[in-house]
């Protein structure tokens, strides 16, 4: 497969492209086939949790372009979260605005919270800077439940926005005289959406401003020094995190249909955030692929499990045993984090790169 | 290798007018009516034993350090006060005595990094990628692999900075700074820690860069030889004063310059 103009680098243009062989250039048709065949094939409660992964994908890059690319480690996401599904219910239920509207304009407000939020770190760094950012996910309880004419109060507000781009509805699809279900329709939208926000965050970190947020994170001091803001980077990198929090904050709501402060405020939230950090480190800090990777072992490990317990006896698990499943799932996570740290420290993306090499050399390598 | 087109050096004016800045922390006075000039295309060295200040020159130089007196002017234009993002932007390059790169980016990375105030790229048009990013990446990138070649740092290229040698790392960090195609380049401490072979080659880098780029130098060098050998004029600080400024000749055999380095004789 590997032809001597794909091996052979003789133009800078060359090193530039996004899919560089023809083994990428497949992988990505395997993807897009996958895409397509899958809400045919499976049952409605799997699409459910598939479409809650590529949620969950969307605020993972969102988190990586922070925590990954710009070193700013942040507990806030789930904050950033709740502003997105609160505002997509505020523009797409209440004022029923399209999708094409309110989703952009979804970004726009998580990006601006965001970037408010951005100054303070400049003044606080590290592992300050997640504790300040705990104190975030707390005024955000009180404001989550206090503010009830935006976000319902405490019982919650409804959230299936609109879904629909132009003609196609994908809330309630018909196509070619055949209609799919909700949960069809919306796998289909989240993943593309997914695939959208992953090339164009795949560009911004291929080129100059992604790359100004690398060097703030490796050398801050250099960094200004070879005339890159920290400022400018650091606030700009919180905006984009935000906005696609957001983001997927909104779509949460399309596919979760009923919000409230329980899921995002306070505790939970922090819960929430946790559970992003622990996505993109399982799945490879400062990669984009990695981030979707692990969104989809995070969110799709403890259905798995419940499957598996309904079907499968496991030992001391269950009602009425010594271990919840609630807890139990939250032990798998757990030590998968811990696993990928010991092992694996930049995360499955790295283990797949270990792989590549690996073939590459044989037989060579051992 | 093409030369950036230039203006011819005007002859009175010098590229660099340093008028009598003073640095203090606290109660500690870092310099002291310090002043130099250095001209186009010279090559200006500041040696002095540890602590004399030469460091604390650089770091006001491109504004990480704010003096609280004195004057420092580029081209006729104040930059004293101005952040380093913005004085970088001006056309002033440095690097670093104990190394600042971006560890984790490749040698081609770092120096596009270089190249970041000649960019115009941002998120949004970073994001499209066709049109102006990729125009962008294209050109710059070339112009990246001229000095990639330069400086021999092909075998290299797409390795993360981290995992190369010591010397290497200088080297790719001199490269970054003449990706920035700097009016002025400040160098600190370029050979610290190099043996003899390393040290002639980067001597050699150095002059190879003036040379096919023509651009003005400051030197800060513990190397005594390699400031000898290679500087047009030498300036001599001790405990933040000058003490001598001329060609290496003259300070070599200044009086001041030999008390301060080998001590009183009594």
């Amino acid at each position: 497969m590997a032809r001597p103009g794909t091996l052979l680098v003789t133009r800078p243009e060359q090193r530039l492209r996004l899919l560089p062989t023809n083994w990428y250039k497949a992988f990505v048709i395997l993807l897009a086939v996958v895409w397509l065949t899958v809400p045919i094939n499976l049952s409605d409660a799997w699409l459910d949790v598939l479409a809650r992964c590529g949620v969950a994908a969307i605020g993972a890059i969102g988190l990586n372009l922070l925590t990954g690319y710009t070193g700013q480690i942040s507990l806030a996401h789930a904050f950033f979260i709740a502003i997105g599904a609160y505002t997509a219910a505020w523009l797409g239920v209440r004022s029923d605005l399209p999708f094409l509207l309110w989703l952009p304009a979804t970004f726009v407000v998580g990006a601006l919270v965001g970037a408010l939020f951005g100054p303070f770190a400049l003044r606080v760094r590290g592992d300050y800077l997640a504790i300040l950012s705990i104190g975030l996910l707390y005024i955000g309880q009180h404001i989550f439940v206090n503010w009830t004419s935006f976000t319902g109060g405490r019982p919650g507000t409804s959230t299936g926005a609109p879904a629909a781009i132009g003609p196609l509805d994908f809330a309630d699809l018909n196509l070619f005289d055949q209609a799919y279900s909700r949960r069809q329709g919306l796998f289909w939208l989240v993943w593309l959406v997914v695939a959208i926000v992953a090339l164009l965050a795949r560009n911004i970190v291929r080129t100059r401003p992604g790359r100004a947020m690398q060097a703030v994170r490796d050398r801050d001091v250099a960094a200004e020094v070879v005339g890159v803001s920290n400022a400018r980077y650091t606030i700009s990198a919180f905006a984009l995190s935000s906005g696609l929090a957001a983001v997927a904050g909104g779509l949460y709501g399309v596919v979760a249909l009923t919000v409230s402060p329980a899921d995002f405020g306070g505790a939970p939230g922090l819960l929430l955030s946790v559970q992003y950090v622990a996505m993109i480190i399982i799945g490879g800090i400062g990669t984009i692929g990695g981030a979707v990777a692990g969104a989809v072992v995070v969110v799709a490990i403890p259905r798995v499990i419940e499957q598996i317990s309904n079907s499968v006896a496991i030992p001391f698990v269950g009602p009425g045993e010594p271990i919840s499943l609630f807890a139990f799932n939250n032990m798998i996570y757990g030590a998968l984090v811990i696993v990928t740290l010991v092992f694996e420290p930049r995360g499955m993306v790295a283990g797949w790169e270990r792989v590549k090499a690996y073939w590459r050399t044989w037989p060579l390598a051992d | 290798m093409s030369t950036p087109p230039r203006k011819p050096a005007e002859a009175g004016r010098p590229l660099l007018e340093v008028s009598d800045v003073t640095l203090r922390f606290g109660g500690v006075s870092a310099l002291t009516d310090v002043s130099f000039d250095v001209a186009h295309d010279e090559l200006f060295a500041v040696i002095g034993p540890n602590g004399a200040g030469k460091t604390s020159i650089f770091n006001c130089l491109n504004g990480v350090y704010h003096p609280q007196a004195g004057r420092i002017r580029l081209d006729g234009v104040d930059i004293m006060g101005r952040r380093p993002a913005a004085i970088a932007a001006m056309g002033v390059a440095r690097t670093f005595q104990n190394l600042g790169l971006f560890t984790n980016l490749d040698v081609v990375e770092n120096l596009m990094l270089g190249r970041h105030h000649l960019m115009r790229t941002g998120y949004f048009a970073g994001a499209v990628w066709f049109g102006r990013a990729r125009r962008e990446e294209v050109a710059h990138r070339a112009r990246c692999e001229e000095i990639v070649e330069l400086l021999d740092l092909g075998p290299y290229r797409s390795r993360p900075v981290g995992l190369v040698p010591y010397g290497v790392q200088k080297r790719i960090e001199l490269g970054r700074a003449l990706a920035m195609e700097p009016r002025l380049l400040l160098l600190d401490e370029p050979v610290a820690g190099m043996n003899l072979e390393e040290t002639e080659d980067m001597a050699r880098y150095v002059l190879g860069a003036r040379h096919e780029l023509g651009v003005s130098m400051v030197l800060v060098e513990h190397d005594m030889h390699l400031v000898m050998d290679i500087a047009d004029r030498v300036m001599v600080l001790d405990f933040g004063q000058v003490i001598a400024t001329g060609t290496p000749a003259e300070v070599q055999n200044d009086p001041a310059v030999i008390r301060a380095y080998l001590g009183q004789a009594s």
